[in-house]
Order: structure tokens, then sequence, then C-alpha cells
């Protein structure tokens, strides 16, 4: 007997965002990527296609970081020390863009060279952040902003409480903006509607709605991407912008990631489970409607893009 | 005190270049006629300042606050905005010197900047306080000043004086039951024969029940003028803020008013951090003890502002108190452990605590005065609501109304005379003016309302009681914030904009800051500011209030809309602007005139319920009638109160003035 399969059909649909720009469209990128798109919630092709797969970037840092987990540093190895260097690496693992991280210990000279050799070395779009605090991170991206013209980079990370000198640098220089907020769907909203109000384009937005990972609050953190997505599916304008989330940052902060001694037996291989917690993470993210990725280890991004292709075949 | 911000001249844009048509502007202030000559199509402004009246513009000629209205005598002028002004204004002629547009000869009123201030169709200016038309005090008080004439005592008569009393009670007053107490004993025999065996008793009746029992309060001396005054006072300990009255019970006119900010401040902002800390050790006697202080100090405060001409007033001779305070404020000055008000499942030790006496209580009135703590309804909705909900009239309302305590508990009433559902949410203390940097309570010295000029970003204010400004007070905050917000001084998220050009925008030492009053202007010489983190408690305490109606509605299934009527009370001082509050997201938005604001509701319940046994009763009746909708348990709560952690709310729709007003202005935000 034949059923009918009840199909939703959804008055608004997420703005199609695109990162990086090609030598044709004003910048040197060996090909842009386009987020989002979708009028439907997260792959139910019932009821519409997939119009853009979400896509996986790669964290890579100015300079080698000391706290992260062994098993990064010995997978990534001497690459660490230049971020060109990594960035191809990364490239080669399979990412679809890279997001270069800033620290607080780059001047203005280190962050911008940093930068152009990143994106000398790889056609990948890039996004590039701050060390995460507010003046250090204006100091380091408005000249950065200046010397990429044109290269629709994403810029962040944009907070309530620092937002403008990103969001005008962005806007004069052509770049994109990440929108980060606690986990909370109001919160998002206010941001988006804050950086909306300077006059940023809505076509260059992503927003962050934070995450947890595996077992220290991805619940809700995924209740909240699904609920940003139903209000933009329900018109809602101000939520309508393709989301970006961090699992491997998230992931790699776990005890379960970080540490292979001292933890109960049980626990098992300890490459095995950093490796299944970070692509775990991953998955439900993009199962509630994550865009981008970010993900820090090779092989859970190798794992993660097969899932994807999956998902988007299925 | 009005300072006028800079003028601002400007070009009309249709100015013809040739031929011009000329007219005459005879302006009349202050009953001197001056007249200019200018062009057609010359900005009124324009001409009063060429005629070298000045007329202040505080929004920079904007047509945005209406300081510059004047009145067209003869001819008439074309009105470009007339959003300051109401038909009935506009009838009588007046126009905005900013926003209008001479067209042919005309003659104009120029009124004092006082009167057009005040005439405002958005200020709401709380009524002054009258003794309710049917106040009788031999028929409404519990109180009572009898004379007595006693028989003396002599070896045929070994009556003692206190049978000797109650006979004389019995015998000229029809008093059958009399109680008294052994501090009243033990100076019986002295007053008695100092008044040589004329005497003025004070006595408490048992209205309406019992006319023939009743308790002593005071024994005077000889015979008191019958209408000489006697002392009562209504309190209302808020958890910021003690108000208290001193009335005249028998004319029932209310002789003196003072307020201080609460003693227990100093151990904890809001409710729940003094019950922590009366719940150790010794911490709730240093808490009774900090309000008693508080009162007391306020009594003696009212006491020597009163001009009586039987003499000076002490607070001894304060007979009655009506008590009208939260719940957990209620336990605290009566020294009973609060702990159990913040545990669930919530309950307090007692809601309507028995008759007590000023002795009981700690306060320095009359030992055996009649303390009288009104009835609360429940741990976070007390007495303050239910003589709130009295002196507001709302559970008479035949219309579905809301009732807004704008204070630090943020108590919401929503219903009718069939119908009362109430809830409270913490607040905080922002719009008493605590827990701002330069926030100050609503008296001499405090800024209450606030002009940013748009353009050039410079404030102008004006001060309760016009000298130099000491800090900024409930009603001058809300200004300010919804000013700063509309010139895109703070941005929908309450950060304030450092790009924007003016050196009033700064960083501070508390992060960024807008100069309200430089040093050399304020009474302190220290410069007055708002800081980030003002605004966030601000908006905290808005978000709050504006969450607690709107789920109280929701969970009630009514629509904010078709309240009939918004009752708002708070010690804002004298008057609160509706177009602001609702800016800020504060206040739904309404018409204005659906508005309505009261004041201290809580202390005008307090002062009733002290003069009359029957308004007494109503409280009661109320109290009982209020169903309590607990917003802790409520899932919604949490939604709103985000949501409205915005200016003026996440979602603007909701706000459609608000997004007129921005629409209009057009500044990069």
């Amino acid at each position: 007997m034949p059923i009918d399969i009840p199909k939703d059909k959804w008055p608004g649909s997420i703005r199609a965002i695109t990162i990086g720009a090609t030598s044709a469209e004003g910048g040197t990128r060996a090909k842009s990527i386009t987020v989002g798109g979708q009028t439907t919630l997260p792959y139910l092709h019932f009821e519409a296609p997939t119009p853009n797969q979400p896509v996986i970037a790669i964290e890579i840092k100015s300079r080698k970081p000391e706290d992260w987990s062994p098993l990064l540093l010995e997978t990534w190895g001497e690459a660490m020390n230049d971020s060109a260097q990594w960035a191809k690496k990364a490239e080669e693992a399979g990412a679809g863009l890279l997001v270069l991280a800033l620290t607080v210990e780059d001047s203005v000279e280190d962050a911008v060279k940093a930068v152009k050799s990143v994106l000398a070395a790889s056609g990948l779009p890039l996004i590039v952040w701050g060390p995460g605090q507010a003046e250090k991170d204006n100091e380091l991206l408005v000249p950065i902003a200046e010397a990429t013209k044109g290269e629709k980079l994403v810029l962040g990370i944009c907070e309530d409480k620092n937002y403008r000198t990103i969001v005008a640098t962005a806007m004069a220089n052509g770049h994109l903006v990440q929108a980060r907020t606690p986990m909370d769907v109001n919160l998002s909203k206010q941001l988006n509607i804050l950086i909306s109000d300077m006059g940023m384009p809505k076509d260059r937005i992503l927003m962050d709605p934070t995450t947890g990972a595996l077992g220290y609050g991805i619940e809700y953190g995924y209740s909240v991407m699904e609920r940003l997505r139903l209000a933009a599916l329900q018109g809602d304008a101000m939520t309508q912008f393709p989301m970006i989330v961090t699992p491997g940052f998230e992931a790699w902060k776990t005890k379960e990631s970080k540490v292979g001694e001292g933890v109960p037996e049980s626990w098992g291989d300890w490459k095995a489970r950093a490796i299944n917690w970070e692509t775990l993470t991953a998955m439900a993210l993009i199962e509630s409607g994550a865009d981008v990725v970010v993900l820090r280890h090779p092989e859970s991004v190798k794992r993660v893009k097969d899932a994807i292709g999956e998902l988007v075949i299925a | 005190m009005l300072r006028s911000a800079c003028f601002v001249g400007r070009q009309t844009e249709h100015a013809p270049r040739t031929k011009v048509m000329q007219h005459t502007v005879s302006f009349t202030l202050d009953d001197k006629p001056t007249a200019v000559i200018v062009p057609t199509n010359t900005l009124l402004a324009d001409a009063a300042h060429l005629a070298g009246i000045d007329i202040g513009q505080p929004c920079g000629g904007q047509g945005r606050c209406g300081r510059c209205a004047v009145q067209v005598t003869e001819g008439s002028v074309k009105r470009r905005s007339t959003l300051r002004l109401s038909p009935v204004d506009i009838e009588q002629g007046y126009a905005l010197a900013c926003q209008s547009i001479v067209e042919g000869d005309i003659a104009i009123y120029v009124p004092p900047q006082e009167k057009i201030e005040r005439r405002l169709t958005t200020d709401r200016v709380v009524a002054e306080v009258t003794v309710p038309a049917d106040y009788e005090y031999s028929f409404a008080q519990t109180v009572r000043r009898l004379h007595l004439t006693l028989n003396p005592p002599s070896m045929d008569d070994q009556t003692d004086d206190w049978a000797r009393l109650q006979t004389a009670f019995r015998l000229q007053h029809q008093i059958e039951r009399l109680t008294c107490s052994v501090g009243l004993l033990r100076k019986m025999g002295y007053v008695l024969r100092e008044g040589d065996w004329k005497v003025t008793a004070i006595i408490e009746t048992n209205q309406p029940a019992d006319q023939m029992t009743a308790r002593l309060i005071d024994l005077r001396p000889s015979h008191e003028d019958e209408y000489a005054p006697l002392w009562g006072s209504a309190i209302d300990i808020g958890t910021t803020t003690v108000t208290l009255w001193l009335v005249d019970l028998v004319t029932g006119q209310v002789r003196a008013q003072a307020a201080e900010y609460n003693g227990q401040i100093a151990r904890g902002e809001d409710v729940v951090s003094r019950i922590i800390f009366a719940a150790k050790n010794g911490g709730g006697g240093e808490m009774r003890q900090r309000v008693l202080e508080t009162i007391n100090s306020l009594l003696e405060l009212a006491c020597k502002r009163v001009k009586s001409p039987q003499g000076k007033v002490t607070p001894d001779q304060v007979i009655k108190a009506t008590i009208a305070g939260n719940s957990t404020m209620m336990h605290l000055l009566l020294g009973i452990p609060a702990s159990s008000i913040r545990l669930s499942p919530f309950i307090t030790t007692v809601n309507h605590p028995p008759s007590m006496t000023g002795r009981d209580v700690g306060l320095n009135a009359c030992p055996e005065a009649v303390v009288d703590c009104l009835p609360g309804v429940a741990s976070y909705v007390g007495a303050d609501i239910t003589s709130g909900v009295l002196s507001s009239g709302l559970d008479g309302a035949e219309n579905v109304t809301l009732f807004l305590d704008v204070g630090t508990n943020g108590e919401t009433v929503l219903g009718n005379r069939d119908w009362l559902v109430t809830c409270a949410c913490s607040a905080g203390p922002a719009f008493e003016g605590a827990g701002v940097v330069n926030g100050m309570r609503a008296t001499q010295g405090a800024i209450e309302e606030v002009w940013i000029n748009s353009e050039t970003l410079e404030p102008t204010y004006r001060v309760i009681g016009g000298g130099k400004p000491k800090g900024i007070c409930g009603s001058g905050l809300i200004s300010l914030l919804s000013e700063a917000f509309i010139t895109g001084v703070v941005d929908k998220g309450g950060n304030v904009n450092v790009a924007a050009s003016s050196s009033r925008v700064r960083e501070g030492a508390h992060g960024r800051e807008y100069v309200v009053a430089w040093g050399h202007e304020s009474d302190s010489g220290e410069d007055i500011v708002i800081t980030r983190v003002d605004i966030d408690n601000l908006l905290r305490a808005k978000a709050a209030i504006y969450a607690g109606f709107t789920v109280l509605a929701e969970n009630v299934g009514i629509p904010l809309e078709t309240t009939d009527k918004v009752l708002i009370g708070g010690s804002f001082g004298k008057y609160i602007n509706v177009e602001k509050a609702v800016q800020i997201g504060l206040l739904p938005d309404m018409d204005w005139s659906r508005f309505e604001f009261l004041g201290n509701t809580s202390v005008k319940g307090a002062y009733l319920a002290l003069l009359d046994w029957r308004k007494r009763e109503r409280i009661t009746e109320i109290a009982k009638r209020m169903t309590y909708v607990e917003l802790s348990a409520d899932n919604s709560f949490y939604e709103a109160f985000t949501s409205a952690l915005f200016l003026p709310h996440t979602d603007l729709s909701k706000f459609p003035s608000v997004a007129e007003a921005l629409e209009s202005k057009k500044v990069d935000r």
C-alpha cells in the first residue's frame, strides 16, 4: 500500500552565502565555497534537496599551539611551525575551508604575514580568527582586512561586546564576519540585528551559536541550532544565516580527548577515542543544521567527509 | 536650571532664489513684543533667533522633544511635523518652532519654558495626595481620642486608679471592656494626678464588630483639643527604598513625607541575598536593626518637617502605623526567620501578621501604638502589592487592567473586579537609582529627564529642584537610556558606541561610558556618567519587568493589547515619560493615553488603610482574591527575558512606534 509522506512547506529559507573570491571575483582563491540555501530542515530530501553540502574547515594557527593534545601535535608534526606548510597539509587532508587562528603573541606584521602566506600556500577560502581578546582582535584584524581586500575572508569572532570594529573593516574591505553568541536563540538574533544595523549586507554574515562537545552540553547546543533553523524557516530574517560551529575546539578540550594517561582502562584506546569524540560531536551538529564545522584532526575530517557524502545521497 | 543646547540654524530646502516674498513675524515673550521681517519659507526657529529670542531645542531641532512649542496667535504656519503636539494643542495654535515654516505674516506667543515641559502629552504626572472625600475620622478610624473626667479619690472612695479609669470609660463612653499594658500602668498614677483627674485617653477600638471593647494606647494629662492632630504613619518598606508618610488622623491629611534607601542594602541588594544574610548567625537581628534604624530616622525626620500650631511633633506621639512591604521585608522587620521564602516550595511564616504594638515591632512611636502590617499573598507577592492594588483601584476596574510596580521585585497584577492574577520577577534596584554608578533616589538634585541632541550628542537635562545635579534617578535613567539609544550613543544591545564623535563618549574606569554632566556642572565636581555596567543593569531590570507581564498575560490567555489601562507604580518622583519607557522596551507599545502613572502605590495603599477600616478590610479581600503565578516554574519566562534584553526588544515588530522612530532617524547605529 503506498504511503503518502506528509511534507512541510516553509515560508522562509536560509541565505546562500559565498566565502572566498576567485580571480574572476576579485580575489585569488582557486574556488569559492557556497553554504546555506536550505528551504527545509536538514537532510529531509523528500521535502527539498540539500542545495549546498556542509563544509569542513580545518583549524590551523599562526604559531605552534602549546596547549593542543599530543595526538594533534603528532599528526601535524613539523608543519605546525609554519602556517603555510600547515595550510598545505590541511588542504591535502581534505579541508574545504581553512581557519587561521591568530595568537596574542602575534604582532600586526606577523599576523598579516601569516595570513598572506596561507593565502599564497593554499587556494582554499579562508576564515581568520583573532586571538579572542577584544583589543588585540581589533588591532590585528583591521590591517589583515585591508591587506586582503576583496578576498571575501570570514573575519571573526564578533561577539556582542566587540563587533563594531570587525564589522566595519569587513564591510569596507569586502569580507564576511562570523557572529558568535553563547548558546541562546535570542542572543544569536540580537547580534545579527546589531551587525545588520551597521549596514552589513545580510549575505556576508555567518552565525556561530557556540556548542559543547559530546557529553559537555552538546544537547543544549543542538537544541539551540535546531530552534534557530526553525525560526529561520518560519520567516525570521534575522536567523536566516548559515551556521558555523567549532566541534574540533570543543572536543579536543575534553579530558577524554586531551589526556591519554591516568584515565580508566575501560576508556579504551586514546587515539580512537579522541577521534571518535571529535567525529561524533561534528556529526551531531551537522544533523542539527551546521553548515561549516571546524575540525582539528585529519582522521576526523576524513570520517566526517565520508558521512556527509552518505547524508547528502540518502 | 535649563540649559539650552547650541542653536542649530538651518536653511529650508525650498527657498526660492529670486523674488522672495517677505513676511513679518511678531514674537511676544514675557509680554515684550519683538518683530522681524523674514523671507517666505523661513524656519520659525530661525526667525526667532533673528529676533534675538533663543528657543531651546534640546533635540537639535528635529521635532523630537517638543520643547520649542510656541503658539501662533495670528496667521498660520506650515507644520512639517506635529509628532509632539496633541490635536488640542494644534487647535489652540501650538506649533514646533523647529518644524514650522513661515508662509505669511504671523504673531507668535512664546510661552515660558517650564510651562511647555509639563504640557507634553507623554508625561504622566503623579496625582497629588488628597484626603479621600468620604473620610470621617469618627467613623472610619480604629483609634479614638476620648476625654475623661474622673472623680478624685478620697478616704471615702479608695478605689484604685485603674478601676477608677475603667469606671469612667464605662460611664462616660460606654466602653465595657478595657485592656491596658503594664507600661501604661506605670505612668497611670502620675498622669491622672498631673491632669488633676482630667485626662485624654487614646484607645483602639475593634471596628466595626465590637465598639464596647477597647485597648488603651496612651493616657495624657488634661483634656486635649478635640481637633488637635492625632498622629499616624503610613510606611512602605521597599527592598530598596523606605517611604514614610506622617498623617493627621483627625483630618486625614498627609502632613509630611520622607523617603530613604533601606539600610539593609549594605547587606544585599535583592531579597534573596538579604534572606541568606539573615539566616547567618546574628544576621537576622542585624537586618531587623538596620531597617528599624531607617524607619525610625524617617519618623524623626517627618516629625521635624511638620509645622503644627500645637507645638513640636515627636515620634512618640505616633499612635498608629500601617506598614506595607513585600513578604521578605515584613519578615525581616519582625525578626521572623525568612529562609523558607527562598527555598522550594517557597512558604512564608505569615502572610497576614496579627496586630502588634510599636514596642513589639521596635518603632520609636508610642510604645502601645497600633502597628498594622498589611496582608500579602505569597512569598514573592507581599503587602506592597495588595496595598498597591487597593490604591490603584484595580480590584474595582470594569475592564482588564494591568498594574506594574516598577521596583526591585517587579510585581505585576492583571485583572479587573472579577479576577486578579499576579506574579513577581526580580528586576533589581536600577530603576530606584541603586546599582547604578551615579544613580540616586528621585529627590532634590536628581536628573529626572534627559534629552540628547542627535547631531552634537550634547545632553540637556532637568534637575529636580533646579540646582546642580547630584546624580540620576529612575525616570532620568529611563529618559537617558532612551535618548542614548535613539541618537545612536548606544546600540540595540546597549553597547556604548565609542565611534560616536563626541568627547562625552569615552573609556572610563568601569568600561565605556557617556558623560551626562561634566564636573564643573555637577554638585560634587565629579563627572556624572552612565556606564556600560549601568546600562546592563537597566536592561536586565526592564527585561525582567517586560517578561513578567508578557508571560503573565500569556498565562491568562489575554493579549496585552486588549488591556484597557496600564497603571504604573514606582518611586520615580513626580512623573514618568511614557514614550521613553516604551522606547527602551520597559512598557508595552500602546497608545500613551492608556498609561496612568500612580507613583508609590504601596505607601498610598497603606495610607488609605491607615485612615479607614473599610479600606483595610478591602486589602484583606484583595489578598484572598489574588491568584499567584510562580514564574520560576514557568519555562517561557527565561525565553521572554532574554528576548527582552535588547533595545527595545529582539522582536522589533512588538514595538511599531519605536521601529518608526528609528526608521525616521536613520542614524548610523
